[in-house]
């Protein structure tokens, strides 16, 4: 996963229920530098009985916000979601010759 | 010119490789020789039974000499003995930021200890750590002690001790060194693997047992370590972190980018799952079991005082209404009396 156009994550779910796992494996994918080198994460837990939906925010450096509802998709497919726009960004990136 | 023998090097190579065993000989007909016969007792007792394997190594369902067997029986051992267990999920956390997260734990837990020996209680401190795990092999342990409760002991069926029938006076279970015996009890055997492996059986801590997990167990309820873990690895309001003038080394750039990808998930609390308010809770008791019961106690006096005060209270107005009515009927049987006087 290209994560170097992040700028701000933000990350909700409940932990108990069965469909956090994306949302846990997306903070686990975010590379061990990743708050240093200028990201803002934000990971908040819901308590056990909420039916809250996991949900995941993103701001990339271009200013898109992207809102994903994590509860119905697995972790590749926000792989794929996600880097289809840090791909861009990196190819504009590419041309411009930064 | 004398003749050339050849040499033949395998023949060398034969000869000197058992140099002193020299080459046995023996005729056919002498090789019957006869056992003797065995001694009385023998052919009157049964034989005393022998132990197939060694005592602490009972023949394993899957091979115990792989890394995951012996995870396996470590995560077991973990879960049996600490009542109280705390899961996080760590988020590609450095090496270097792992060691001084344990260091300021071990700190942390060394300081409750100080306070505890004061107290005159036990010093837990050593046996506390911050251990990362596989998920899937301590969720396979987790279901093996949560499912596997053999209720009947090994050694149950074995002889007794110093029976005089038998030789030794240790009691050796009657189990075959085969793995399929239906009556090992260890958590390794084939018969716990199965009673694990039942689907329809589900695990309350089942929904956190994925991605990256670590754990600390505690080998007993004590809420002053509990205290002190979830504010060094989990802050937060009821948790104060330490301030940066009692524990400069707490707020070293290492430590908070390590607990900075450390999440508190929640905990196993004597079997029961509790979330991160309901860990908070656990950790916010004041004083242990010891408080919970001195809480109770008073509860308990309380209710014993208004309970008093309730019955007296129904004797009082039963006694009230009933000399109530005695008086009115004493007054009317007066009345009853002066009327008849008069009539």
């Amino acid at each position: 996963m290209i994560t170097r156009f992040f700028t701000d994550v933000r990350v909700r779910f409940n932990p108990f229920s069965p469909r956090a796992k994306p949302a846990r494996l997306f903070l686990s994918l975010l590379p061990p530098n990743a708050r240093a080198s200028g990201m803002k994460i934000d990971s908040q837990m819901l308590p056990r009985a909420s039916k809250e939906p996991a949900t995941l925010a993103i701001k990339f450096k271009d200013g898109k916000e992207m809102n994903l509802e994590l509860d119905k998709m697995r972790i590749t497919e926000v792989m794929e979601e996600v880097d289809r726009h840090s791909r861009q960004l990196a190819r504009k990136e590419e041309l411009t010759g930064n | 010119m004398p003749p050339r023998i050849r040499v033949r090097p395998r023949v060398l190579c034969l000869r000197i490789a058992s140099p002193n065993a020299p080459v046995q000989h023996a005729y056919a007909s002498l090789a019957t020789a006869t056992t003797p016969a065995p001694p009385i007792d023998q052919t009157i007792r049964s034989v005393p039974p022998v132990l197939r394997y060694p005592p602490t190594q009972p023949p394993s369902h899957k091979p115990p000499q792989v890394r995951k067997s012996q995870l396996h029986r470590q995560y077991q051992s973990l879960l049996k003995s600490s009542p109280l267990l705390l899961l996080f999920q760590h988020n590609n956390i450095k090496a270097v930021e792992w060691m001084s997260i344990r260091r300021e734990l071990a700190a942390a837990l060394a300081k409750v200890d100080a306070e505890r020996e004061q107290a005159g209680l036990e010093p837990l401190a050593q046996e506390i750590k911050l251990q990362v795990i596989q998920t899937g092999i301590f969720e396979s342990a987790l279901r093996v002690v949560e499912f596997f409760k053999p209720e009947d002991d090994l050694l149950d069926s074995a002889s007794a001790a110093n029976d005089p029938k038998t030789q030794a006076s240790a009691k050796i279970p009657q189990t075959t060194n085969n793995t399929a015996d239906e009556r090992f009890t260890h958590g390794l055997s084939r018969r716990a693997y199965e009673a694990a492996s039942n689907r329809k059986l589900k695990l309350e801590l089942q929904p956190l047992l994925s991605g990256p997990l670590a754990v600390v167990g505690l080998p007993s309820v004590e809420p002053q370590y509990l205290k002190a873990i979830l504010s060094t690895l989990a802050p937060s309001k009821e948790f104060p972190a330490p301030k940066r003038k009692a524990n400069p080394a707490y707020h070293e750039p290492e430590v908070q980018f390590g607990l900075q990808k450390l999440m508190l998930l929640g905990a196993r609390v004597e079997g029961k799952v509790f979330d991160q308010e309901g860990t908070k809770w656990v950790g916010g008791i004041d004083g242990g079991i010891d408080g919970l019961r001195a809480q109770l106690v008073a509860m308990l006096q309380g209710v014993g005082g208004s309970l008093t005060s309730a019955m007296e209270g129904a004797s009082k107005s039963l006694y009230f209404t009933i000399e109530g009515r005695r008086m009115d009927m004493e007054e009317k049987e007066k009345g009853d009396g002066e009327s008849e006087e008069k009539d």
